[in-house]
């Protein structure tokens, strides 16, 4: 009931006059033949009337009248809604609604509103929808100015605001109020405060408007015009080229059309003369300069059309002024848009770089997660594992193959990663058993064993999984984004593979530092023989690191799964990019590994920013920087000094 | 010299017998002299196995021989080919465009059909214009000048780059690998000028030759790829042989060694990596022709690693090996992956071959790494030994 009150208040505000209680028939039958016969300009009185006398069931007429429903009783002059049912007709009541009996179909008189009355309507309906009870009903009508901004809805629209109640779509009109009052206020001086106001809102819609407002078109003339709103004067060569130029010339009639090759040639062609045309023999015709000759020829004859020389072009460009000029011919409020748009480019500039450097952090912690193991098993060890992104592959399975038995999506990751853990742990450990064990003094052909392992694990998933690509649904909870303006927004999947890389760099640091197994793994890498006579067992401590990095390679399996897809070659997509992670970074230092992978992270974002159309691109150029990086740091960026480093 | 040479090795002997051998076999049974016991897609496939023999003698040369393992001589190979395909798709094409402008009433301009050509070629990547590289397509002598120029500065300027600041082992592996991946990723783009992921498709066309049937032209290829395969084997024995082949094979075996003696190493390398990065170029340029069409999926990192395996399991350091393994490993993987094996049926399930053949390969390459260092070649050296 209270809305009721509200919209009555907000109609009874918009009516000029008040208007005495009445039915919606009596307004009717006082504009009858406006009703019956609407164009574009009567309608107007009609709905100006209707929306004054602040009626309820004015909304349902409206609706009805807009679709082509109300129908005039011959007999006694009365308006109804008909509805046909059957040959029948039903007729309702305006007023009430109910149901007054059924007609014939030649007793009635059609009211037949043609499309711009249509719209008429539909624009009046617009003020009822906005301070309709029904949220729902307001906000698609709220929607719909945001979809198609015209100046006939700034009014009601402003109106609504103070009746709205919910919070949320009050602001919304506001903003909205705000845009429209930037392009159709009335005055300059409410046209300049509203564009001045949208100066500090980085979205997408504000920019658009702000870009309508500054919409230019080009022109020519022989002096720039002073009655236009000259936004800039081209100069010929740097701006456009001469071709452009004179092209509009001759689309704006200042200048004959120019001939093209094509139409030179058909019109050679169209005047064939047995072997010649125009004097010169057909054979010869394979140049443009003989083709040239001969149009001139005939052009001579006056059978064509002169050519227009070059020098007549560039005099012709020379005599005109090529300009932009706004459609908007107010100055100050061009000036004022341009300034409030040049402020919003800075602030939605400022914002893309922290984007860009939140997406570089991102890219760089799956990097670091993918290439955390390979520092262990290549980085410490010096094991070349060609498989280890087939190990990244059986850890994303693992996961999949736990959400096929566990359908609560959080319960399944938390089972999912210790137990990729273990699986590719033990993969790890066996095949170090069975392969690396024997291959430890030929690094080469650990790289080759490994390879063949590693299209053999490939070629397995498929004949398991199939080549479809198979999902892993993240949980609920890290679904959607971090929004911090309009511009700047992560995924909080992107955050949780951030964080799960921040722990696993504390992680190893801790396992490498401050445990015995790390006391003993450091041993063992800088000199086995030694550890082994301090009663360090090698081959266990061998087997249990590369355990560890075949462990951790299976965790983040299951991180990168969530964001990608998980197919048979996710592992190869990661292997070439991992090790140069683990190069580029230094080998034997988890530091460097995380420096390795911010650099290629950084680099390979910032290189998609200034060509953002190509990541084939942008890929090539950050592998050729990595092999010239390692021309000059050929032991990475943090390199091993004194005996550590020697080979 | 060349007699004593020969004498010195009678592996290579041996070898261009069995070679001459194969190729005047295949010839007498192939189609073209009617006898057509050899069909002419098998004739191509043999064709193609002996340009893929030659590239793998480059790659012993480079790995087996100077301990060079470098992922990226396939690449070298994909750019051979790619510099062949430009002609042979420009000359091609130029051949229709004339036919069809032959007919209109004004002869064309060299304007005009050059924008034909470039409409048929790169219509399918949304261009019609001719990129840079595309420079010498319309001249044979320039674009074979291409085969060995292109790989053959490429090897070097990289060679040279990596041999300079002393990157060794498993990282100049990982480095000519990331090389390659450039090189595919960028051949990849649709603007990269060579069609994108389209490739040249085609090339089994020759122009000028329109008249000869695929026969006649798969012979005269498999000839071809015969009698370069060995000058290769007879180039690369010399290489390998005599004072030179000790100071590459000392590399192989001690790097520092070889530099503490005055050798300058980095010199040595840089001319092996080279110079079998111009073969690989000049085989790959042989190849297509063959198969017909190229496009960037050939140049990714992993055909280069097949390439190793192909070596490995034939047998490092011994070209006569790296040939034995390409042949057997690329047939056979054919007859694996084209259905020729019959599946294994074990009432549970059935092995399809075409889904398992690439398990058995890389675990029966595990087992050659780990058991057999020496590769299918070793097994000639307990034949010499048993004999007095």
């Amino acid at each position: 009931m209270p809305r009721l009150i509200f919209l009555a208040l907000t109609l009874w505000l918009l009516a000029p006059v008040a208007v005495q209680a009445q039915t919606l028939q009596d307004i009717l039958q006082t504009h009858q033949d406006e009703v019956l016969k609407p164009g574009r300009r009567s309608v107007g009185v009609v709905l100006d009337d209707l929306v004054a006398s602040g009626l309820p069931q004015t909304v349902p007429f409206l609706e009805a009248w807009r679709d082509r429903e109300i129908v005039q009783r011959d007999s006694d002059g009365l308006f109804f809604r008909a509805t046909e049912d059957g040959d029948a007709i039903t007729l309702n009541d305006l007023d009430t609604g109910e149901n007054v009996g059924t007609a014939d179909d030649a007793d009635l008189t059609d009211s037949r509103p043609n499309g711009g009355v249509r719209r008429a309507i539909g624009d009046a309906l617009v003020q009822f929808q906005l301070s309709d009870p029904n949220i729902l009903k307001r906000r698609s009508a709220v929607n719909a100015i945001a979809r198609s901004m015209e100046a006939s809805q700034l009014g009601p629209l402003e109106a609504s605001i103070e009746g709205e109640i919910d919070p949320t779509l009050r602001a919304t009109k506001q903003r909205l109020a705000g845009m429209l009052g930037a392009r159709f206020a009335d005055t300059q001086d409410k046209r300049i405060e509203a564009i001045e106001a949208l100066s500090g809102d980085l979205s997408v819609d504000v920019r658009a408007v702000l870009n309508t407002i500054l919409t230019t078109k080009t022109g020519v003339a022989p002096e720039p015009p002073a009655d236009k709103n000259i936004a800039q004067i081209l100069t010929v060569g740097t701006d456009l080229t001469a071709e452009d130029a004179y092209a509009r010339l001759v689309a704006a009639d200042l200048a004959p059309p120019l001939i093209s090759k094509a139409a030179i040639r058909n019109a050679l062609v169209a005047n064939l003369d047995g072997d010649t045309v125009g004097g010169v023999p057909v054979a010869t015709l394979n140049t443009d300069a003989a083709r040239a000759t001969a149009y001139d020829a005939l052009a001579a004859d006056g059978l064509l059309p002169q050519r227009v020389s070059e020098a007549e072009q560039a005099a012709a460009i020379e005599a005109h002024s090529f300009y932009l000029a706004y459609t908007e011919p107010d100055t100050a409020i061009t000036d004022a848009a341009r300034a409030a748009l040049r402020s919003i480019e800075t602030n939605v500039a400022l914002s893309q770089a922290a984007d860009l450097g939140l997406d570089a952090l991102s890219l760089a912690s799956i990097y670091f997660l993918a290439a955390i193991g390979l520092a262990i098993t290549f980085g410490v060890m010096g094991v070349i594992n060609m498989a280890h992104g087939e190990f990244i592959m059986m850890g994303a399975y693992t996961g999949f193959v736990v959400q096929q038995f566990v359908p609560d999506y959080t319960l399944s990751i938390i089972i999912a990663l210790p137990l990729a853990f273990a699986v590719t742990f033990g993969a790890g450990v066996t095949m170090e058993r069975l392969v690396i064990r024997h291959l430890y003094h030929r690094p080469l052909e650990t790289l080759l064993a490994t390879f063949g392992i590693s299209i053999a694990l490939q070629q397995l998933a498929k004949n398991i999984f199939g080549t479809q690509a198979r999902p892993l649904t993240s949980p609920e909870w890290l679904d959607g984004a971090l929004v911090f303006n309009d511009v700047i927004a992560i995924s909080y999947i992107r955050i949780a593979i951030f964080v799960l890389a921040l722990l696993f760099l504390a992680l190893i640091l801790f396992v490498l530092k401050r445990t015995r197994l790390g006391l003993e793994v450091r041993a063992v890498t800088q000199n086995p023989g030694m550890a082994a006579s301090m009663g360090i067992n090698p081959d266990r401590i061998n087997m249990l690191t590369f355990g560890l990095g075949s462990g951790i390679a299976g965790i983040a399996g299951v991180a990168i799964g969530l964001y990608a897809k998980v197919t048979s070659e996710m592992g190869a997509d990661y292997i070439v990019q991992s090790f140069m992670t683990v190069v580029v970074g230094g080998v034997g230092n988890v530091w460097g590994t995380l420096a390795g992978a911010s650099l290629i992270g950084f680099l390979q974002k910032g290189i998609e920013w200034l060509n953002p159309s190509n990541t084939l691109a942008a890929q090539t150029y950050m592998i050729l920087f990595i092999i010239l990086f390692i021309q000059f740091r050929p032991k990475g960026i943090v390199a091993l000094k004194g005996r550590a480093a020697a080979d | 010299m060349h007699r004593s040479f020969f004498l010195q090795n009678p592996s290579i002997l041996w070898f261009l017998t069995i070679l001459a051998g194969f190729t005047v076999g295949v010839t007498l049974v192939s189609e073209v002299t009617g006898v057509g016991l050899i069909s002419t897609s098998f004739v191509k496939t043999l064709g193609k196995t002996l340009c893929l023999c030659l590239v793998a003698i480059a790659m012993d040369v480079v790995w087996g021989y100077c301990g060079i393992l470098s992922l990226g001589h396939f690449a070298f190979f994909g750019i051979g080919g790619y510099a062949i395909g430009m002609w042979l798709m420009y000359a091609r094409t130029e051949g229709i465009v004339l036919g069809s402008l032959a007919g209109q009433p004004i002869p064309p301009t060299p304007a005009e059909i050059s924008d034909a050509i470039g409409n048929q070629i790169f219509g399918v990547v949304g261009s019609s214009e001719f990129p840079m590289i595309w420079a010498f397509a319309d001249n044979l002598f320039l674009q074979l000048l291409m085969v060995v120029l292109v790989p053959g500065l490429l090897a070097l300027v990289f060679g040279w780059l990596a041999f300079r600041s002393r990157v060794t082992g498993v990282y100049l592996s990982i480095l000519t690998q990331a090389m390659t991946l450039a090189l595919a990723l960028y051949l990849f783009q649709n603007d990269s000028g060579l069609r994108g992921n389209n490739g040249l498709s085609g090339l089994q066309n020759i122009p000028g030759y329109e008249d000869f049937s695929q026969a006649t032209i798969s012979i005269v290829f498999f000839i071809t790829s015969a009698i370069a395969l060995a000058a290769g084997y007879v180039f690369f024995a010399w290489i390998v042989s005599g004072k030179m082949g000790s100071v590459i094979k000392g590399i192989r075996d001690n790097e520092a060694r070889v530099r503490f003696l005055g050798y300058h190493v980095e010199g040595y390398k840089l001319f092996v990596f080279t110079t079998t990065a111009i073969i690989a170029g000049i085989a790959g340029a042989l190849y297509y022709p063959q198969a017909g069409i190229i496009n960037p999926g050939e140049i990714a990192p992993i055909a280069s690693i097949y390439l190793a395996v192909w070596v490995a399991i034939g047998g490092r350091g011994r070209l006569y090996g790296a040939v034995i393994g390409a042949a057997f490993v690329s047939l056979v993987s054919s007859w694996f992956t084209g259905g020729g094996a019959p599946n294994i049926n074990l009432g549970f399930y059935v092995i399809q071959w075409t889904d398992w053949w690439l398990v058995l390969l890389g675990f029966s390459f595990v087992a050659v790494t780990l058991f057999f260092p020496k590769g299918i070649g070793g097994l000639f050296d307990l034949l010499v030994r048993k004999q007095p």
